[in-house]
């Protein structure tokens, strides 16, 4: 049941989507499916999992059906830039299928006539109408059927590629490569390019299709000239060897190969009298010498037979080639779809729980101006100063390891106050007081570089500056502890302390940088 | 029952960021070194087919805690109605740009949601942690602590000791390259927070593992697709009769190997989207291809068939039509008509190709010279590209969506070792078809992506 809320146009599709898996369809989703993967990758993932996700759920009901559920996929789906090339594919097919049946056609006739060719001088001989009628059919035949052996045994497989070149179809393949804007070019996406892996036996079978399509149109056009000749024709058929080959063993033999009709058609099988009468030799007066018992009309009598052995031995067995072929070709056209490079995804798309984490929509972020680091100040005024030290959150713990650092900043220690960390806002404001009062040069703020600037620290700065009428350099000591401080920390509290406007805020390292 | 929902919380540059990103598999998380990076919250829900399982919730950092507190502190209150100052603390300061951080973060606690509160656990332990964990135990919410491992340092113990006061429990995870397992154990870890939310929090796992199983799977295929892909390529150029042959071999092999470059590159990029990474970049070295492997062979064809191929059809079509003649006469001919018909069906087959394969149908000659390289005959070029393929695919696959430097994939030394012999002799039988190139099928590429998922399962495609 499809959901009422979908689009007018994709209910319609819905209705489609349930017709038969003919070759024709599904060349056409093959062709369809194989343009729409790749066009469909420009398209972006997030986009392609949503609308994948809604149009699977209503596919549920043919889960179990790769390549159906890939045909309501590709009835329902919409694809900028896509355009669907699978009918102009399909037209080009049946156009080839009726170029070969009309070759297959002329050719069988052709080729009868030839051989039912007779002047009256000489009657037809039936060895030669049952050696290329039947005997080439079938050799023919088991030509073919090792053409078409399993692919996994190595040996047949040479055999295969070397009998290949022999199928008649592979005249579509070629007559399709020359009409690429007619559809060629769609058609060839099952045998030619990426798809090539998965297309394979789809692509050998479809060449045998075709061939069969030619074999089949060839027999009923053999049949076609047989019967007008018959029609419109007299003709005498006799038989003739040079081996020691008795009347009783060719009518034998021939009751052999007469043996799938016999009860069926049992007129077409020739009796003795008239396998014994038409034998001839040629050094006989007449075309069937001295021992000819039968009259012509009655020597036209292996017609039935001939007719019957193109029947069984050529016509039915390739009409049973042919549904094979027409079967296999569907078969591996149905097993390519969902294996087509893309498909596997697609399908995962389809069936499985849509699972999303991420957030919807950009991201708001802090109006930060990015900072070259070249440009970034503040920067620290290398002079000797005598500073009063304040230690920023717990930092004077490590009086003794920051000594040498100051030292070598030519920072002079006045005095040592703390702020910041566990201590409270309001002894923060007393540290300040006590700052304003104290005559020392500078203030150093030693800070822990691993930290990031927060905007309580920069409080206690602007209200340093906001305080003190004494306007005082304020020196920020970053300290890395035993780590030292990268160039990134130092860069995010120069960035940070920037925002202040302050030109006599200066940031330095406190030991050695990393 | 009630939605689980997690607001993750802490002091600035903590890598609050990083554990949504890594837990949400999102890369468009903003990450940055700078402090208030993150200045609103924002909701990374886990939706399985449009019904949500659980929120995180990614929040800015605290900037002024320690007057927070203090404004808290001051309202005269006993335990019981913390929660209510906190909360009016938030309804009071919302329009405060001071405290905007503050409220922001305070917001989702006030509506329920978890804490998640995040610490780098390779730096020291300090005071001024002390406020925002105060604050944090007085909306009393349900709270967990995570030790993020952001540098080399190790605090563990020290932060677990001054957590272990204000959090019931503390976790250690590094959302740089917490596995997939971790992120699992560390969900579920989020279920003993509220007894309620563990069930929406089991199914999201449960939702979580099969996709990271599914991913394997599309990766497997795709690795197969783009090895048998490689394996079979090959380039076809058509030879003027007056180009140089060796100028145009060696252009046809650079552009094979360009060919066998980008279809590698197609196939990181896929794989990277199956792990939903879209802008990852890339540093690897290309694969190698040495020109022994690439023989550049010359041959001649004309409606696809070669000139023995030709030959053969000519042949086969003189006798039959000589056939035709014997059987016309009656067979006096003695079968003549079908040799001489092959003979000269082949003959003028050989002879007439050239001029043939000159004309020119719809603009295009029938036929010609051409030049082809490829497949690939190196026996050992399938384990090559597969070794780094796998070893693309683990490094995404261990991949934290908080990474942001490029993936640097290091020179794979030789070929893949297989270590099964089974499944050395399976993935053998497969290359040698494809090589061949006389048994294409699909269930070649099933076998190999099956193959490859078992090495992938098995695990020894690792990075050293």
């Amino acid at each position: 049941m499809v959901p009422s809320t979908l689009p007018e146009s994709m209910r319609g599709a819905h209705m489609r989507y349930t017709r038969s898996m003919t070759h024709a369809t599904l060349l056409s989703d093959l062709i369809d499916l194989t343009t729409a993967l790749k066009t469909d990758n420009a398209t972006d993932l997030e986009q392609r999992k949503q609308r994948d996700r809604a149009i699977g759920k209503t596919l549920q009901a043919q889960r179990k059906h790769p390549a159906r559920q890939l045909r309501g996929w590709l009835e329902r789906v919409e694809i900028r830039g896509w355009q669907r090339r699978g009918q102009a594919g399909v037209q080009l097919y049946h156009v080839l299928g009726v170029v070969l049946a009309v070759a297959g056609l002329s050719a069988g006739w052709g080729l009868a006539g030839a051989l039912l060719h007779y002047t009256g001088a000489t009657p037809i001989n039936v060895f030669h109408a049952l050696g290329v009628l039947v005997l080439a059919q079938i050799a023919l035949l088991v030509l073919w059927a090792l053409s078409m052996l399993p692919v996994t045994l190595p040996w047949f497989a040479g055999l295969r590629s070397a009998l290949g070149f022999l199928h008649p179809g592979r005249l579509a393949r070629w007559i399709a490569g020359r009409f690429p804007q007619r559809g060629g070019s769609a058609l060839e996406v099952v045998w030619h390019g990426d798809n090539l892996m998965v297309t394979a036996p789809a692509a050998r079978w479809l060449l045998s299709f075709w061939s069969q399509l030619f074999s089949f149109w060839f027999n009923l056009g053999v049949l076609a000239a047989v019967f007008y000749l018959i029609a419109f024709s007299d003709l005498a058929f006799a038989w003739s060897t040079t081996l020691k080959l008795s009347d009783a063993d060719f009518h034998g033999l021939l009751r052999v190969l007469s043996w799938p009709w016999h009860n069926l058609v049992p007129a077409a099988v020739p009796s003795r009298e008239l396998v014994e009468a038409s034998r001839y030799y040629r050094l006989d007066a007449g075309p069937l010498g001295g021992g000819a018992k039968l009259s012509g009309a009655q020597l036209g009598g292996w017609w039935p037979f001939l007719v019957a052995a193109v029947v069984c031995y050529g016509l039915v067995p390739r009409l049973l080639t042919l549904l094979i072929s027409w079967q296999r070709t569907r078969h591996h056209l149905a097993r390519a779809l969902p294996r087509l490079p893309g498909a596997p995804e697609l399908l995962a798309r389809l069936n499985s729980p849509l699972v999303t984490t991420a957030a919807g929509g950009a991201q708001e972020r802090a109006a930060v101006r990015p900072v070259a680091p070249e440009e970034a100040g503040p920067r620290s005024a290398l002079a000797p100063v005598p500073c009063t030290i304040v230690g920023w959150s717990d930092t004077l713990d490590h009086r003794a390891a920051l000594g040498g650092g100051l030292q070598a900043l030519g920072i002079q220690p006045r005095d040592w106050l703390s702020a910041g960390g566990g201590r409270s806002t309001q002894q923060d404001r007393e540290t300040v007081a006590a700052l304003c009062q104290h005559a020392a040069e500078g203030v150093a703020v030693v800070t822990k570089a691993w930290e990031p600037p927060l905007l309580e620290f920069l409080d206690f700065l602007q209200a340093l500056r906001a305080q003190c009428t004494r306007h005082q350099p304020i020196l920020v000591l970053l300290w890395g502890a035993g780590d030292g401080v990268s160039r990134a920390q130092s860069d995010t509290w120069r960035q940070t302390l920037r925002q202040l406007k302050d030109p006599d805020l200066h940031l330095e390292v406190l030991g050695a940088a990393r | 029952m009630t939605r689980p929902v997690f607001a993750v919380v802490g002091h600035p540059n903590k890598g609050k960021s990083s554990i949504v990103a890594t837990l949400a598999g999102d890369e468009s998380v903003a990450i940055s070194a700078l402090p208030g990076t993150t200045a609103a919250a924002r909701e990374y829900p886990m939706v399985v087919d449009g019904e949500t399982l659980y929120v995180l919730i990614d929040t800015p950092g605290f900037q002024r805690a320690r007057e927070a507190l203090e404004w808290m502190q001051a309202q005269s209150g006993s335990s019981v109605d913390r929660p209510d100052i906190v909360r009016r603390f938030v309804e009071q300061h919302r329009q405060d740009e001071r405290f905007a951080a503050e409220c922001r973060l305070l917001a989702p606690l006030l509506e329920g949601a978890g804490i998640l509160y995040v610490v780098d656990g390779s730096r020291p332990f300090g005071d001024e942690y002390e406020a925002e964990m105060e604050i944090l135990r007085w909306t009393g919410q349900p709270s967990l602590a995570l030790i993020n491992m952001i540098g080399s340092g190790d605090y563990r113990g020290e932060w677990q000791k001054a957590l272990g006061q204000f959090f019931r429990i503390v976790r250690v995870f590094n959302a740089m390259n917490a596995d997939f397992d971790k992120r699992v154990q560390l969900l579920l870890a989020f279920g003993q927070l509220r007894e309620d939310w563990r069930p929406a929090l089991e199914r999201a796992v449960q939702a979580l593992q099969a996709e990271q199983a599914l991913r394997r799977s599309l990766a497997a295929r795709l690795i197969a697709e783009c090895l048998a892909a490689m394996i079979v390529h090959r380039r076809r150029q058509a030879v003027p009769d007056t180009a140089p042959g060796e100028p145009l071999r060696e252009q046809l092999r650079a552009a094979y190997r360009r060919d066998l470059v980008s279809m590698e590159n197609d196939c990181r990029r896929q794989v990277e989207q199956v792990y939903h990474y879209r802008h990852l970049q890339r540093q690897e070295a290309l694969v190698e291809v040495l020109d022994a492997d690439l023989f550049a062979a010359q041959t001649w064809r004309l409606f696809g068939l070669t000139r023995q191929q030709l030959v053969a059809t000519g042949g086969l079509g003189g006798a039959a039509a000589g056939g035709v003649v014997d059987v016309a006469v009656g067979g006096h001919s003695l079968l003549l008509g079908t040799g001489i018909g092959a003979l000269i069906g082949g003959i003028s087959a050989w002879a007439t190709a050239d001029r043939v394969a000159d004309i020119k149908l719809l603009g295009r000659p029938l036929g010609g010279q051409e030049l082809s390289v490829g497949p690939m005959r190196n026996i050992n070029f399938p384990y090559v590209v597969l070794g780094r393929a796998l070893w693309h695919q683990r490094m995404v696959e261990d991949r934290t969506h908080a990474s942001r430097a490029p993936l640097e994939i290091a020179a794979v030394p030789g070929a893949l070792q297989v270590a099964g012999l089974q499944q050395r002799k399976s993935l053998e039988k497969i290359f040698a078809a494809l090589r061949k190139q006389a048994a294409l099928e699909p269930a070649l590429l099933d076998r190999l992506s099956a193959s490859i998922e078992g090495l992938m399962q098995a695990g020894d495609t690792a990075p050293p």
